[in-house]
């Protein structure tokens, strides 16, 4: 099963920034599943972490263009994803806490997590900087 | 033995720096503290004196006499803004000095001129040998006295350079030689020559830097001023006596900014002074090299890591990361690049890479850039390793930067059963999340962060990135998720006591929770070292800027210069004589005037080559000065230029010269003798009127 689907409105235009959230798309619909499937908690932890990681860095990408671009509403932005790489790593220590009551948890927070800052922030970024496809 | 030399004079040197840092620190706080801003300083007195220099060339009149004139009209008659301007010009230069020769000697000392920061250190050299001369030229321009004195010192060195076939200090003997034109070339080197390379040499010099601290902060900018313009009032620099070429003063307050050679041109002669020199310049040049510094690998991107977010290029101190077209075909548009050849290896694009997160246990820590000395995962390991060698209730691991040797002495002060050392190439080096890793999957219970302060990061920017980070103000950001009660940052003097660490681990483990309570966003209180009284900032300060343009204005004039003592007088030969022709002339034969193209066919086959021309100057019948000038020229075919300056005893003398410019074993071609009644400082040149065929005196009142 999928969460999220890539749809050609995500797109803001750039390249890089594009293939990241759709590679991002992919590695949450990828640690979703196996939350689904019981898989055992060390790939899902090391799922996360590499989440992570990547977000972090897609994070830094897009808030370069952002800033390039002179994007009015960089700092609400960048506040936001501040607080979304302090839910992820939240997330992350739930589940080391305790893999069962986490694994229920996380699979309502990841969908929430992803969708949420999709379809507010990314959305208005969109407008500004992307090609309307 | 050359390594022990180096490796005393830098200790000495940091020693002292130290100190200094220490001492101002009390007064201008480590922001202001003007040791931390001594490149930036020398520069904006370049502007002080590039600003009042126009105001002084508006009044100036390039000629022999209106020279001496106008500067003595912006001095006295216009003292209140002239005078003031001439002050400012003059003191700036010398505090420009100073902190130009601190700047450089901190920067030996503290070893920040080799490796990769050889191109700052040789692109400084230059700037050091514009600057000089600018003074130089400067203090000629005034034709005072001291003017005098300098162009003929100056002159006497250049003419020891085979640059110019005539005597140029002959121009400075005698005021019916000296023309308009010379000072017209002068003001063309010191207002425009030398300024316009000095710019271009300090765009050079600060290329390599990324954010080049061009201006010190602007209190450090109003209060020199200030001060220096406090001291044009109360001590304004002024002219020392219009020329008079037939006096020589008995001493004079040399500059000895500027002009700290020129006593040893007569005291030693002008080859020794081009050879201390000479040696000097080859010295720092070489210092680089002598010996190179240990060389470290230099950061490396990883591309598979790295989607061109740009952070490690913005970080980076030494503008060694470039941002590059894509290279590997991936849907980015950027790159990171490293130039090896500009990388000092700090390691703070490491702690700004935001791939760096040491959360990536089951996958390889490969951040986007890494150092390969001390890798992020080697890192992540020696803390694993470290942090299990812990007990107790208040753990805490302790970073600090190798670069200085300091966790050497940090891991014997502090590590025990509770607290362990942990080396990182520079504080900055610690990506914010290796801190949000450590706190919360409980390897520790607080973390001490122990940098170099003060402006002494080896890094420039080590503390700054660190700090900001931290506090959340600079990418990558401390999550806040993060509780900072449990960090402490410390700035230490890296090359001295690091006690302060001691008692900020104290500090730290006394505030810490009883229960270590994981993971909770608390307040942002961050633990900075422990503010320095105050009561005493203000005086401090003012004790400071005053020591400063006292030890200026002091050297500026004193101690003076003795040119002559109180009973002695001043005799100069100088003049250009042309020798015989080595051989006579021969007739040539018919035979040989046939082999000859028709044009260049002459009766007389004369040699070019001229004899030396020999002189010996006797006082009361001893020599004083004997010598035997070659002739001048390619060809050995031009005039022999004798030139001398000599201290004699005042009161009557008998002077006798002879010359011989033939090939005679006996007697002289020509010669003089005359008793004279010479005053005090009564100055005679003696010259050979190639026209008359006679010496003549000039200057002589008997």
């Amino acid at each position: 099963m999928t969460l999220i689907k890539w749809q050609a409105s995500f797109s803001l235009g750039i390249p890089s920034v594009d293939h990241e959230h759709r590679e991002l798309i992919g590695a949450i619909n990828t640690v979703y599943d196996s939350m689904i499937n019981n898989a055992d908690p060390a790939i899902i932890e090391s799922c996360l972490e590499d989440i992570y990681a990547d977000v972090s860095s897609h994070f830094a990408l897009e808030e370069r263009h952002m800033r390039e671009a002179g994007y009015g509403e960089y700092e609400a932005h960048k506040e936001e994803h501040e607080e979304l790489l302090d839910q992820i790593r939240n997330m992350m220590d739930l589940f080391e806490e305790n893999p069962d009551s986490g694994r229920i948890i996380l699979q309502q927070e990841l969908s929430d997590w992803f969708s949420v800052h999709f379809s507010t922030f990314d959305a208005r970024l969109h407008d500004k900087l992307g090609d309307h496809h | 033995m050359h390594r022990i030399l180096l490796g005393a004079l830098q200790k000495t040197g940091r020693v002292i720096f130290e100190y200094l840092r220490r001492v101002l620190d009390r007064g201008f706080g480590p922001e202001l503290n003007p040791m931390n801003h001594l490149g930036a300083l020398t520069i904006y007195f370049f502007w002080i004196v590039t600003v009042s220099g126009i105001w002084l060339f508006l009044f100036f009149k390039t000629s022999v006499s209106g020279a001496y004139q106008s500067v003595e009209y912006l001095t006295h008659q216009q003292w209140y803004l002239g005078g003031v301007m001439r002050s400012l010009h003059r003191y700036a230069s010398d505090g420009a000095i100073i902190t130009l020769a601190l700047h450089m000697i901190r920067e030996f000392s503290f070893d920040r001129y080799r490796g990769n920061r050889w191109f700052s250190w040789i692109t400084g050299i230059p700037l050091l040998w514009m600057v000089i001369p600018l003074g130089i030229t400067g203090y000629w321009l005034v034709w005072d006295q001291l003017g005098w004195y300098v162009a003929l010192t100056s002159a006497e060195l250049l003419d020891w350079l085979p640059i110019f076939s005539d005597s140029m200090a002959r121009n400075f003997l005698s005021a019916d030689v000296l023309s308009n034109r010379f000072f017209t070339l002068m003001a063309f080197v010191h207002l425009i020559g030398l300024p316009l390379f000095l710019v271009f040499g300090i765009w050079l010099h600060v290329l390599r830097i990324n954010g080049p601290r061009i201006n010190p902060p602007r209190a450090l900018m109003a209060g020199s001023l200030a001060a220096m313009t406090l001291l044009s009032f109360v001590y304004p620099a002024l002219s020392q006596g219009e020329v008079d070429m037939t006096q020589v003063p008995q001493s004079l307050g040399l500059d000895w900014y500027y002009l700290l050679v020129y006593p040893l041109v007569k005291a030693w002669s002008p080859a020794w002074v081009w050879g201390l020199l000479f040696g000097v310049s080859l010295w720092l040049f070489m210092a680089p090299w002598l010996p190179p510094q240990r060389s470290k690998s230099a950061a490396m991107v990883d591309l598979d890591n790295c989607n061109g977010c740009a952070r490690c290029s913005d970080d980076c101190p030494f503008g060694a990361i470039t941002m590059m077209e894509r290279s590997d075909g991936l849907a980015y548009e950027k790159e990171a690049v490293v130039d090896p050849s500009l990388c000092l290896s700090c390691g703070l694009c490491v702690g700004s890479c935001p791939t760096a997160t040491p959360f990536r246990r089951h996958t390889a820590l490969l951040p986007g850039i890494d150092m390969p000395d001390l890798s992020a995962a080697a890192l992540r390991e020696t803390i694993l390793k470290v942090s299990q060698g812990l007990s107790g209730n208040h753990r805490i691991l302790v970073f600090g930067c190798e670069g200085q040797k300091q966790t050497a002495k940090l891991k014997s002060r502090l590590n025990d059963k509770a607290t362990a050392t942990v080396d990182i190439i520079c504080v900055a080096q610690l990506p914010p999340a290796f801190l949000d890793f450590i706190l919360n999957r409980d390897l520790a219970d607080g973390v001490v962060l122990a940098g170099c302060g003060g402006g002494e990061c080896l890094y420039r920017f080590g503390e700054l990135w660190t700090s900001l980070r931290v506090e959340r103000q600079r990418d990558p950001r401390l999550r806040k998720r993060v509780d900072t009660q449990k960090i402490a940052l410390t700035w230490q003097d890296p090359w001295s006591g690091l006690s302060d660490v001691s008692s900020v681990v104290a500090a730290l483990r006394k505030s810490l929770p009883e229960t270590p309570a994981a993971g909770h966003v608390t307040d942002e209180n961050i633990s900075l070292p422990p503010v320095r009284g105050t009561s005493w900032k203000l005086p401090l300060t003012l004790t400071a800027y005053a020591l400063f343009v006292i030890f200026v204005g002091w050297f500026s004039v004193w101690p003076r210069h003795q040119l002559l003592k109180q009973n002695q007088a001043m005799v100069s030969l100088s003049f250009s004589h042309a020798g015989h022709r080595v051989g006579d002339c021969r007739k040539l034969s018919q035979e040989e005037l046939n082999k000859l193209p028709p044009n260049m066919r002459k009766i007389d086959d004369c040699p070019r080559e001229r004899l030396p021309v020999r002189i010996i100057f006797r006082l009361n019948g001893k020599i004083l000065y004997e010598v035997s000038r070659p002739p001048t020229g390619l060809w050995s075919d031009g005039e022999s230029n004798i030139y001398q300056r000599m201290v004699i005893p005042a009161g009557k003398q008998k002077l006798f010269i002879g010359m011989i410019d033939s090939n005679r074993e006996q007697g002289f071609d020509y010669s003089f003798e005359q008793e004279l009644d010479f005053l005090p400082g009564q100055h005679i040149v003696v010259e050979f009127n190639n026209t008359l065929q006679s010496f003549v005196l000039i200057g002589g009142s008997s």
